[in-house]
């Protein structure tokens, strides 16, 4: 386990060795509840984001990756509901994993990214390419790994976070945390509330009807009884937001979501053998106003229960196997949906073989039961070469699916039952280059689905979902990070490229809203407790119609922050202040809904 | 050398002389460059932008696209629903920005905008001196649902007349306003009768579920009605009804198989047009019975007729452009098929 966290330590964003208010508890038992994601994916290119970067964008995912990778997010105005796409897939084709449990939502498959509370993480991964054999259905570009680490480690602490920004926004973060070498908890409290109400530049108006308010709770807790751990993880999610209005059209709409996801996970682990038992409940509930003075409502919700139960034997010191059983039971209703459920279960095999100290490989397959569906047997293949200390290959190559959501198969009126999973054929070469003040990845990609479920009109005028889109997408990323440390001044550069071509086969035009470039950039100073950084976005244009003849221009978007941290013995406290769009630039990120002009946003967080 | 000087001057003495002559011929002076042809009404996609409007020359030789944005520097608004005219004024009802745009029909520029007053227009009719715009009100209130009253000389909305749910086409015969209640995003089955003269609620008529277009012929108000449809869990067969409107009575009704949804009611001469899974049927207004042979294939958005043609748009997958399908009824084969807007909702003519 230690092997595997310094593994991850050293894979971090260097930025994370940074003067954070905790970074002394290192090493020691932590515990990644998602074992998987580091054990049977080394020929995968996985991002870390680590505390440090998520604590700059505390309240919204959506702000973190935007910045922090090559993820392109589509927002419908700021703050309201925002779609990823990875490597040019749809929203539902990302998979958003929360300590190995995939979350998204299974009335519309996708995750919405600003009901997403970045406080209530310890790590993000950012793993890139398919995953359908290990984490299922929709990880198809790539999957978004939400993770809590469990640490024993004597510890005690208390940290409350303050936030005030420009728009009326008011926001605050608790967070407690208790550990001895056997026990730990935390607790997380996470709280914005926002008018949102920013001016449009260059125009004598204000976005209307952009109101927020978010609540998080998050509790983990852990208990290491010999060989075994057992292991909690909680979150609650509650958000209120009123839906912005366009340049052309004003709104009055209301949305309310919930959700809350409960994982147990057992863990019983000997020389050879590590069994691993999961139960895990995850809720949605959506519930839209079309008049926010109106009490009428329309609703989704649903429900799923997950056990899993997963058998790891090292096999030999080469050789590790495991095999996993995966049961999921879905019950889905809401106005437009009627008790509808679905039960899976899904057998997984993985194997893990090390040739050499610098050669393994990893294949894993899956196959499901039990629902509907005509099930693809899933197989995935990946490779890592350590060819010199300073570089390593590595490759993948895997076939993943996607299965209708309840949505797309239930939905009154259009809903299809016939539909099948979407299918995706995906092979990846990265290339890895680590050198002591440099590091750079770059990868190459394909990735061809067919059978994509396309919403259509039929000759009743109804629109159904029909497997009718083909799609290829071909792409290159290049990352490139520089720390360096000169005396006590340490400078930390990072810079990520992404090339996307996502095409429609039958029509051989570009996705709509798959942006062919995509630049993020970011530049680190720190001098003892002073701390200063630049975060900068450049989103290219984007096709607003499927003819690709409506253009949404590119733009570009810069921030900067200043951090403090003053170390009173008593209350260490850290001040921070960030300003964002610094160059006051106009952009829309969808068309028509312009985005926030500079604004600033002040932090101020006690340690005690 | 001398000569050519003169040959010159003689040819610019001729060029002036034969210039002018042609300046001399009485030509009646353009109304504008949008005079005659065709004006379609393109909704623009659901969300996030705004709906156009594209004009085709009567030849179909000159297409133009955007035309009120090229004209006035600015967008038109979010779901572009339809126009009405009233003598050379042009009024577009923009639904979802809830606002009409006031412009002179041949030039396109803007003459004045109602912003106050209106949620969720839809259609819009003059008599001349008023013009009536239904309107669905917060489409989840069925009780909100009325037609504005616009003073033709203020431009401005007088008085509104409250109507049952989900008010949509608007038809005048005889200073008496038929309104069609195809029921929002429900379904209803009535009309309104609204006398003009005073901007009353007169009566109402029960037709069919779904009453969707409207048309007159041989000063009989016929009225299509589409049906409940399929997912509603209680289907109903589409209807056409022939309404005697010297009192109003429903004097014959045609029914269609209860899973046969009609739309479109447009009318060629003596005939009526329309569309029904996936294929444009006509029938004889004197015919007993309903056609069972269609005459085109094809599932259109917007469908009209004139002149023995059949103007009919294809909206694709809705987040493109769309088209629009010029078929001469005579010989049933299309003619010209031209780029729209995205969404083509509307199809008018500019004479």
């Amino acid at each position: 386990m230690k092997g595997i966290y310094l593994l991850i330590v050293s894979l971090m964003y260097s930025a994370s060795l940074y003067a954070q208010l905790d970074s002394i508890q290192y090493l020691n038992e932590v515990v990644l509840v998602d074992t998987k994601l580091e054990d049977f994916s080394e020929g995968y290119v996985l991002t870390k984001i680590s505390d440090t970067i998520i604590s700059r964008n505390p309240q919204s995912l959506t702000d973190l990756l935007n910045f922090n990778s090559n993820i392109y997010l589509k927002e419908n105005g700021y703050g309201m509901v925002a779609s990823p796409s990875f490597r040019g897939t749809t929203a539902s084709q990302t998979a958003v994993i929360w300590n190995g449990i995939p979350i998204n939502s299974n009335l519309n498959g996708q995750t919405d990214f600003n009901t997403i509370a970045t406080s209530s993480l310890d790590n993000i991964t950012l793993r890139s390419g398919g995953g359908s054999s290990q984490y299922g259905s929709g990880a198809i570009g790539g999957s978004v790994h939400l993770n809590n680490t469990i640490n024993f480690i004597e510890n005690s602490s208390n940290e409350l976070q303050i936030n005030v920004g420009s728009f009326s926004s008011v926001g605050g973060i608790f967070k407690r945390k208790m550990a001895t070498e056997k026990k730990y908890l935390d607790l997380g409290v996470d709280f914005i509330s926002s008018d949102n109400d920013y001016q449009y530049i260059d125009l004598n108006r204000k976005n209307e009807n952009g109101e927020f308010n978010k609540l998080n709770i998050s509790l983990n807790g852990g208990l290491l009884l010999g060989n075994n751990k057992l292991i909690w993880n909680s979150n609650y999610f509650s958000g209120t937001r009123n839906f912005s209005g366009t340049l052309t059209a004003p709104s009055i709409d209301s949305y309310k979501d919930v959700t809350s996801r409960n994982l147990l996970t057992w863990n019983l682990t000997s020389k050879k053998w590590k069994n691993t038992i999961k139960a895990a409940h995850v809720f949605e509930r959506y519930q839209y106003y079309p008049n926010r003075e109106n009490p009428l409502f329309f609703e989704g919700n649903s429900n799923t229960f997950i056990g899993d139960y997963q058998l790891e034997f090292n096999v030999s010191e080469k050789v590790t196997v495991s095999s996993i059983f995966n049961y999921t039971h879905i019950k889905a209703d809401g106005t437009n949906i009627i008790n509808e459920s679905r039960s899976t279960l899904a057998a997984i095999f993985l194997w893990k073989h090390l040739i050499s100290k610098r050669i393994s490989y990893n294949i894993n397959i899956r196959q499901e039961f039990l629902n509907d569906f005509e099930n693809p047997l899933i197989v995935s293949i990946d490779t890592k070469y350590t060819i010199k200390e300073w570089y390593t290959l590595k490759a993948n190559a895997s076939k993943n699916y996607r299965v209708p959501t309840f949505n797309d198969l239930y939905w009154t009126s259009g809903g299809n039952i016939d539909l099948k999973p979407e299918i995706s054929y995906q092979g990846e070469l990265s290339n890895e280059f680590s050198f002591k003040y440099f590091h750079l990845n770059m990868n190459v990609f394909y990735i061809h689905s067919k059978d994509l479920i396309s919403w259509q009109p039929g000759t009743d005028g109804i629109f159904t979902p029909l497997n009718i889109s083909e799609a290829e997408n071909i792409g290159f990323e290049i990352a490139g990070k520089f720390s360096k440390s000169i005396q006590k001044n340490h400078f930390n550069l990072g810079l990520n490229y992404a090339y996307t071509s996502a095409k429609n086969l039958e029509k051989n035009k570009q996705l709509i809203y798959v942006p062919f470039h995509k630049i993020t950039g970011k530049i680190d100073y720190r001098f003892q407790q002073f701390n200063a950084y630049y975060q900068q976005l450049f989103n290219g244009k984007v096709f607003t119609t499927t003819d690709n003849n409506s253009v949404l221009d590119s733009y570009f978007v810069a921030n900067i922050g200043l951090e403090y941290l003053f170390l009173y013995k008593t209350m260490p406290l850290k001040i921070g202040f960030k300003l964002n769009n610094i160059f006051n630039r106009y952009y829309e990120n969808v068309a028509y809904r312009p985005m926030p002009n500079r604004n600033i946003q002040t932090t101020i967080t006690f340690k005690f | 050398m001398k000569t050519l000087k003169n040959l010159i001057y003689l040819l610019i003495v001729f060029t002036l002389i034969s210039s002018c002559s042609s300046d001399d011929e009485p030509l009646p002076a353009p109304l504008g460059d949008y005079e005659n042809g065709l004006l379609i009404t393109n909704e623009g996609p659901f969300q996030n932008g705004t709906g156009t409007i594209t004009y085709i020359s009567e030849d179909y030789e000159t297409v133009e696209q955007q035309i009120f944005n090229q004209v006035n520097s600015e967008d038109l608004g979010s779901i572009v629903q339809s126009i009405g005219f009233n003598n050379d004024v042009a009024y577009i009802v923009v639904n979802n920005s809830n606002k009409i745009e006031i412009v002179n029909r041949y030039s396109f520029e803007l003459i004045s905008s109602i912003t106050e007053g209106l949620m969720n227009p839809r259609y819009f009719i003059s008599t001349g001196t008023n013009g009536y715009v239904t309107n669905w009100g917060d489409p989840f209130d069925n009780t909100d649902d009325y037609i504005a009253v616009i003073d033709l000389f203020s431009q401005t909305i007088t008085s509104t007349i409250p109507v049952a749910f989900g008010p949509e086409k608007l038809i005048l015969m005889n200073d008496v306003l038929y309104v069609a209640h195809q029921g929002g995003y429900g379904q209803n089955n009535i009309l309104s009768v609204i006398d003009t003269s005073n901007n009353t609620l007169a009566s109402t008529i029960e037709v069919g579920d779904v009453p969707n277009s409207m048309i007159v012929l041989d000063n009989y108000l016929w009225v299509l009605c589409g049906g409940n449809p399929d997912y509603t869990g209680n289907e109903t067969n589409g209807k056409l009804v022939k309404i005697n409107v010297s009192d109003n009575s429903v004097d014959q009704v045609f029914d269609f198989l209860t899973s046969d949804h009609p739309k479109h009611l447009s009318v060629d001469g003596s005939r009526l047009i329309y569309n029904l899974n996936g294929a444009v049927y006509s029938k004889n207004g004197a015919d007993i019975s309903l056609p069972q042979e269609s005459i085109i294939s094809g599932t259109f958005y917007a469908m009209t007729t004139k002149d023995g043609k059949l103007y009919a748009t294809d909206a694709g997958d809705f987040a493109s452009n769309g088209a629009l399908k010029i078929v001469d009824l005579s010989t049933n084969s299309e003619i010209q098929s031209i780029q729209t807007g995205i969404i083509p909702g509307g199809v008018y003519f500019n004479d």
